[in-house]
């Protein structure tokens, strides 16, 4: 197949028959309890330099109680995955854990674009539907995927994607190397001890971005016996053996919404938003992050009873969330 | 009635879409056309959106942030991943597209990832595509909606983040993009535009009320095709504004004040 064309990013990458080789010896399939608190996950399972995915949005059903956890605990040198984000890739920037983004939306605001611009973190612009097919192709256990996406553009050019002749059209596509993620961090509404999860709502990537990655960690609003799961085995989004920690997290998302649970807290959200200053946030990670011991401490000393509470009445709206 | 240029180009960009299609909707100011559109002209339009929502009746008021929350995706007829609603477009079932940008050039190529000559170091640093890529490569016909700036409009953009027709001399579909799709239509807050036929250049269709042809060429770095026959641009009605201001969104954070 002729290459015509060659992005000249690098790309985090790894050969399907390793990733094949890390499933048969490390992704546990055993039938065992892998339920623990966000400290003893992220301990376990983040390790400084991995590439991070995680899944949906700092808006609605983002792991934000893993986010501030790692964080916590000072990881370094994270690639992450920003493929349909806004805050996450913010705050791991600001707290310094974050070296490489792969960009489908890289975040707002001036905080992260000063970042860039000065170079403290390194940017690789691909577009949230091809890091999507990306993770896909990581999923599928294969080495790329073609697509139609990024041709045409300087996206294509500051990606890792290559535009070859189709063998069977002869017309130029694109080819995105699979994505095999070192850790996932995933928001469910519902998961079992095990690690049977589902969630309701749309769903971005999140059987996808379990399925491509090493590690998984899983944040539950709620812990469900697994009989739920067999009830309704079409509502099952990702089985137990794609797991390895299972995160009981109430108002995980916050300060995002839940769909079911809780909506997002719009002022806690524009103040986070609106920060420009690099002591501005630093201020925000030590009063918010570092001077609290865990997701409870947060939700006890920063957040507040009153404004959960507040956060659970205006979620009205349940079709389709039960 | 007097109105903001972000209210104009919301009722231009809602007069423009057809009943019983597509559209791939984006953040923001999309999200409010779409909104418009439904109310008044195109009841029965399917609205798609990236993270997995097809088909929504989204509550109002419009509450920016909460793209994939509750309000949102009201009433969907599917909820999907985003691969899915992405590979809808790609396959040809998504009719119309709609985005934004911060500089667009005669060829109807968009930028929405940095300003400046030198990628690693960007004066100006944007989000990025976001799924503004997929759009504008798969829909059958996408909608450009900007403000009407002179340095938005450029003779090649810094960054092409998002395809027009042509880009360095190769036409869209020598880069093996989907044949038959492509910019449709550019609205800004002075003028809309369409492209040429034969050179796929920007050409200018129509102008804003009490505006000229050259109010409009001059706010431009580059030079449009003029079409023979000029339209003019009618302003919001007053049911237009209405429905905006008091059902979509009240408390104006897309329409302005």
């Amino acid at each position: 197949m002729e290459i015509l064309e060659k992005g000249d990013a690098e790309f985090y990458f790894m050969d399907p028959d390793d990733f094949r080789e890390y499933v048969r010896d490390r992704k546990n399939r055993n039938w065992e309890d892998k339920l623990m608190d966000e400290s003893e996950a992220v301990r376990k399972f983040v390790d400084d330099g991995d590439y991070l995915a995680y899944d949906f949005s700092s808006l609605t059903r983002g792991p934000q109680s893993l986010i501030r956890e790692i964080i916590r605990q000072r990881k370094k040198h994270l690639w992450i995955c920003a493929k349909f984000t806004l805050l996450e890739s913010v705050l791991l920037a600001g707290a310094g854990c974050v070296d490489r983004i792969d960009v489908g939306f890289l975040g707002f605001g001036p905080y992260i674009a000063r970042k860039v611009q000065n170079g403290e973190v390194k940017v690789y612009d691909w577009s949230n539907g091809s890091i999507t097919y990306r993770l896909i192709a990581g999923a599928m256990g294969i080495p790329f995927i073609p697509a139609r996406d990024l041709l045409g553009t300087d996206t294509f050019k500051k990606s890792g994607a290559l535009a070859v002749e189709d063998p069977f059209t002869g017309k130029p596509v694109a080819l995105m190397p699979a994505l095999n993620p070192d850790v996932a961090i995933i928001h469910v509404q519902e998961a079992d001890i095990y690690g049977n999860a589902r969630v309701y709502g749309p769903t971005v990537a999140t059987l996808e971005t379990a399925m491509a990655s090493k590690k998984v960690i899983i944040s539950a609003e709620r812990i469900v016996e697994t009989i739920e799961f067999r009830k309704e085995p079409n509502m099952t989004i990702i089985p137990y053996y794609l797991v390895d920690a299972v995160v009981h997290a109430p108002f995980g998302a916050y300060p995002g919404g839940t769909q079911g649970y809780y909506e997002m807290d719009s002022e806690h959200y524009l103040m986070l938003s609106s920060i420009r200053e690099e002591e501005d946030m630093q201020r925000y990670l030590e009063e918010y992050i570092y001077s609290v011991d865990s997701h409870e401490e947060f939700l006890e000393k920063r957040i507040g009873v009153r404004k959960l509470k507040e956060l659970v009445r205006k979620a009205q709206i349940l079709e389709g969330y039960r | 009635m007097s109105y903001t240029d972000v209210e104009f180009m919301i009722c231009q960009a809602a007069r423009l879409l057809e009943d019983n299609k597509t559209v791939f909707v984006g953040w923001g100011m999309p999200q409010v056309v779409a909104l418009l559109a439904e109310r008044l002209y195109t009841p029965n339009i399917t609205q798609v959106f990236e993270f997995g929502a097809i088909g929504p009746q989204s509550r109002t008021p419009f509450l920016r942030g909460t793209m994939g929350g509750p309000q949102n995706t009201y009433r969907s007829l599917q909820w999907c991943s985003m691969g899915l609603a992405f590979s809808y477009a790609q396959a040809g079932y998504i009719d119309y597209g709609m985005l934004g940008a911060a500089q667009i050039d005669k060829y109807g190529n968009i930028n929405s990832t940095m300003i400046g000559d030198d990628y690693e170091r960007p004066k100006v640093r944007f989000p990025g595509s976001g799924g503004g890529n997929e759009v504008a490569s798969y829909c059958w016909k996408t909608i450009i909606v900007m403000n009407h700036e002179k340095r938005r409009f450029v003779e090649r953009c810094d960054f092409v983040t998002s395809p027009g027709h042509v880009m360095d001399g190769k036409t869209r579909e020598e880069y093996g993009l989907p044949k038959g799709t492509g910019p449709w239509r550019v609205i800004t807050s002075k003028a809309m535009f369409d492209f040429d036929e034969e050179t796929k250049v920007m050409r200018l269709i129509a102008v804003r009320e009490g505006l000229s042809v050259d109010d409009v060429v001059n706010d431009m770095g580059f030079r449009p095709v003029i079409a023979d026959d000029i339209k003019v641009l009618e302003p919001p009605t007053e049911e237009e504004l209405r429905i905006l201001r008091d059902e979509i969104d009240p408390y104006r954070l897309v329409i302005g004040k």
